[in-house]
C-alpha cells in the first residue's frame, strides 16, 4: 500500500512498521472509547481549525487527533471549501483540472524537466525584460494618505499595488490596463491551484484570542466591482492566496460579502456560493467592519488594513500612540463615521482615530 | 486590590463586553449575557482569576456568541440575522461536505432544523445553537458540527449496507488472519514494534498527528497545510525530517535492543507487515468519533 498514491507528491516513505503502530495506536484509543467516548466537541475542534485555542490546548487536542481518526476526518472534511470551490464553482470552470495539475506535478517530478522548465522560465523572463524595460517598477502605493500607506506593507505588495491614479489610467511605461494581458491573472490562477498558500503567521500559535467574525455584504456599483474591473486587488497579486477562482467573470452577481474566517479575509461576489481569499496577513486576522467603500480588517499583534476603495488596494495601518505601537489583538472594529474608527483589543482596550487612521487615541 | 473597586472594574469588563456583543438588539439583557458567560467559562475554565477571565471573554466572538444564543432563545430579529448569514452558506457547506445537490439539501435542512430546535426536552424546544460557545467562528462551528452530521449519517448507511458489500467483494470468504503468536520471527517483530512505539513516542503530539494525516489518512500536504496554518512546503520538509528521523530513532532503538546495525537495517526493511496493513485498513476505515462529550455540539 502506498500513502502517496493518487496525490502526486513524493515524500520520504516510512518504514512500514510506522504504518502499523500509527494503526495500533488508534485502535488502542478505540478499545478505551469503548468505555470512556471522550472526543473534543466541535467549538474546541472549530477554535483549533482556526488556531485560536491557546498553545496548551492547542497541543492537548494534537494529541487526541494524533490517536483519534474519526475526528481527524471531522477536522478535514470541516475545512473553509477555498480551493475547492476554485476547482467546482458552477460557470467557472477550473483552468487546470485537478488530475491535470497532479499530471503537470508528475511531468516536473523529472529533475531534467524541471530544471529545463526553470531555464525556459528564466529565458522568458529575460526576453521580457529587454522587450518591456522598467515596467516592473512602475506601479507604486496609493500616494493620496501617506501616514497610513505603506511602510509596511511586505515588499511584493509595494513592488506592484497601484495607485488610484493608476487605475484609472496607465503611467508612463505601464501597461495600459486594456493590453493588461488577462493571462497574467490566468498564469497566476495556473500557479495557485496548485501551489501553497501563504503562511499565516506564527503567531497564531502564541495566544488564545479570537475576534468578531463579521460577514456583510454589500452591493457595488458596477464600475467599482473587481470583476468589472477585471484586477485583482494588489494584496492578491502580491500574495496569490486563491487566484485559480479569480478568473474575471464579466457577469457574475454584484454582491460583495466580506468575512474574516480561518484567519484570512475572505469575499464572496455570488451571495456565499464560493469565497475567494482577499487578505492574507503575516498573522491572523480575527475581525473586519466595513461601510461602503471603507473596509477595515484587523488581527493578532496588531494587524490592521484599510481598503479606502472597496476592496481594490489595502495599505496596512499601524495604530501608535506616543511612539508606542499597538501590539495586542485586534478583536473588534467599530466604524463610527466616514473617518471616525474605533478597535478593540484583547485586553479590552480601545483605540480610536477621528481621522481614519491617521492620529490615534486610547481609553 | 480593594474588593469594591475590583468589583466595579469587573463590572466595567462586562459591561464592555456587552456593549461588544451586540446582545441588546437581540433582546438580551446584561444579566443574561453575564449569565451566558459564566455558564462557558465555568465549563472552560477551573477557577479563573478575574485576569483570566477578562482574557478568556474578550477572546470570545462575542457578537456570533450573542446571535446563536439569541436564536437559541427564540428571538426573531437574531433570527432573521442568522438566516441573511448562514442560510445560504449552510448550503454551501453541504454541497462542499457531499458533493452532492440532494444530500447537501437534506443535510443543511437538517441541521437547520436541529438549530431551530424541533426536538423537545421536557416540552421544551431545544436549540443545538446552545451549544455553541464563541470560541471559534459561527460558521467554521456550523461547518464542523455539518461535517459531524455527515460522517454520522455515512457510517449509519455503510454499516446498514456493508453486508452486501462484503459479500461482493467476497470479503466473507478472506482467509483467517494468523494468529501472531504463531507467526515465525515475533521476538524480532515485537523488537521492532517497541523501537518504533519508542520513536513515536519522542515526537511531539503535533508531529504524530501530521504523520498520520499523511501516511495514514492519505491527505494531501495542502489540506494538512490548512489545518496546520502552515505553507504546504513547510509540512512537505517537516514530513521528509519526520520519516528519516524516524528511520535513525528506530534503527538505533533497535541496536539498543541488541541487533547489529545490519541486522537492525534488514529488521527494519523486512515488509512482514504487509498482512497486517491490510488487517490495519480495515480498522482504520471503521474507526470513526462515535459521540462527543455529552453537551457538545
Amino acid at each position: 500500500m502506498n500513502a502517496r498514491a493518487g496525490r502526486g507528491e513524493k515524500m520520504t516513505e516510512v518504514p512500514k512498521i510506522v504504518y502499523d503502530r500509527l494503526g495500533a495506536a488508534e485502535r488502542d484509543l478505540q478499545g478505551r472509547d469503548a468505555l470512556d467516548p471522550a472526543h473534543p466537541n466541535a467549538d474546541l475542534l472549530t477554535a483549533f481549525a482556526e488556531q485560536a485555542l491557546s498553545p496548551t490546548e492547542r497541543d492537548g487536542v494534537f494529541g487526541h487527533l494524533a490517536l483519534c481518526g474519526g475526528c481527524r476526518e471531522l477536522v478535514a472534511l470541516a475545512l473553509p471549501a477555498e480551493e475547492v470551490a476554485a476547482e467546482t464553482a458552477p460557470g467557472r470552470p477550473a483552468l487546470i483540472p485537478a488530475k491535470a495539475a497532479r499530471s503537470w506535478r508528475a511531468v516536473f517530478a523529472v529533475p531534467s524537466l524541471r530544471w529545463a522548465a526553470l531555464a525556459a522560465g528564466i529565458a522568458i523572463g529575460c526576453a521580457l525584460l529587454l522587450v518591456r524595460p522598467g515596467t516592473l517598477n512602475q506601479a507604486k502605493l496609493p500616494a493620496a494618505n501617506p501616514q497610513i500607506a505603506t511602510a509596511a506593507l511586505p515588499a511584493s505588495a509595494q513592488q506592484i499595488a497601484s495607485s488610484p491614479s493608476d487605475q484609472s489610467g496607465p503611467a508612463d511605461g505601464e501597461i495600459p490596463k486594456s493590453e493588461r494581458p488577462s493571462s497574467k491573472k490566468i498564469k497566476a490562477g495556473r500557479i495557485a491551484s496548485h501551489t501553497p498558500q501563504a503562511p499565516i503567521g506564527v503567531a497564531a500559535e502564541t495566544a488564545a484570542s479570537a475576534g468578531n467574525n463579521t460577514a456583510v455584504r454589500r452591493s457595488l456599483p458596477a464600475e467599482d466591482t473587481l470583476m468589472a474591473k477585471n484586477d485583482a486587488p494588489p494584496i492578491e497579486r502580491a500574495k496569490p492566496a486563491l487566484q485559480g477562482s479569480e478568473s474575471a467573470q464579466p457577469n457574475v452577481n454584484l454582491d460583495v460579502t466580506w468575512e474574516v474566517a480561518g484567519g484570512v479575509l475572505q469575499r464572496s461576489l455570488d451571495g456565499g456560493q464560493t469565497w475567494q481569499t482577499a487578505v492574507r496577513a503575516d498573522h491572523p486576522l480575527l475581525c473586519m467592519a466595513s461601510r461602503k467603500e471603507d473596509i477595515w480588517t484587523g488581527g493578532r499583534a496588531g494587524t490592521l488594513f484599510h481598503s479606502a476603495d472597496g476592496g481594490v488596494t489595502w495599505v496596512q495601518v499601524h495604530p501608535s500612540i506616543s511612539a508606542q505601537p499597538l501590539t495586542l489583538d485586534v478583536v473588534h472594529i467599530e466604524l463610527r463615521d466616514a473617518l471616525e474608527i474605533a478597535v478593540s483589543t484583547s485586553d479590552l482596550e480601545v483605540w480610536s482615530s477621528p481621522d481614519g487612521g491617521k492620529t490615534w487615541d486610547k481609553k | 486590590m480593594p474588593k469594591p473597586s475590583q468589583s466595579g472594574h469587573e463590572a466595567n469588563i462586562a459591561a464592555a463586553l456587552y456593549e461588544r456583543s451586540g446582545a441588546s438588539a437581540y433582546g438580551l439583557s446584561a444579566g443574561q449575557f453575564a449569565a451566558i458567560l459564566d455558564e462557558i467559562l465555568r465549563k472552560q475554565v477551573s477557577s479563573p482569576s478575574p485576569g483570566q477571565r477578562a482574557d478568556f471573554c474578550a477572546a470570545l466572538r462575542l457578537e456570533e456568541l450573542a446571535l446563536a444564543r439569541a436564536c437559541a432563545a427564540g428571538n426573531d430579529l437574531a433570527w432573521q440575522d442568522f438566516i441573511s448569514r448562514y442560510r445560504q452558506k449552510m448550503h454551501s457547506m453541504a454541497l462542499h461536505i457531499t458533493r452532492d445537490a440532494a444530500h447537501a439539501a437534506e443535510l443543511a435542512d437538517s441541521l437547520f432544523a436541529d438549530l431551530y430546535g424541533v426536538s423537545t426536552r421536557d416540552d421544551a424546544r431545544r436549540s443545538k445553537l446552545v451549544f455553541y460557545t464563541g470560541r471559534g467562528s459561527l460558521e467554521g462551528w456550523l461547518r464542523t458540527v455539518m461535517a459531524q452530521e455527515f460522517i454520522n449519517r455515512y457510517r449509519k448507511q455503510k454499516r446498514t449496507v456493508s453486508l452486501e458489500e462484503q459479500t461482493e467483494e467476497g470479503v466473507q470468504f478472506a482467509a483467517a488472519v494468523p494468529d501472531p503468536a504463531d507467526t515465525p520471527g515475533r521476538e524480532s517483530t515485537e523488537r521492532l514494534e517497541a523501537a518504533t512505539d519508542e520513536a513515536l513516542a519522542e515526537l511531539s503530539a503535533e508531529d504524530r498527528f501530521t504523520l498520520a494525516s499523511y501516511y495514514l489518512d492519505e491527505r494531501t500536504l495542502a489540506e494538512i497545510a490548512r489545518t496546520l496554518g502552515l505553507h504546504e512546503s513547510s509540512v512537505s520538509r517537516r514530513l521528509d525530517r519526520l520519516a528519516a528521523g524516524l528511520r535513525k530513532r528506530i534503527l538505533a532503538g533497535l541496536r539498543t535492543r541488541g541487533l547489529s546495525h545490519a541486522q537492525a537495517a534488514e529488521a527494519l526493511e523486512t515488509d512482514v507487515r504487509d498482512l497486517q496493513l491490510n488487517l490495519r485498513s480495515r480498522f482504520v476505515q471503521d474507526s470513526g468519533p462515535r459521540s462527543f462529550p455529552k453537551g457538545s455540539g
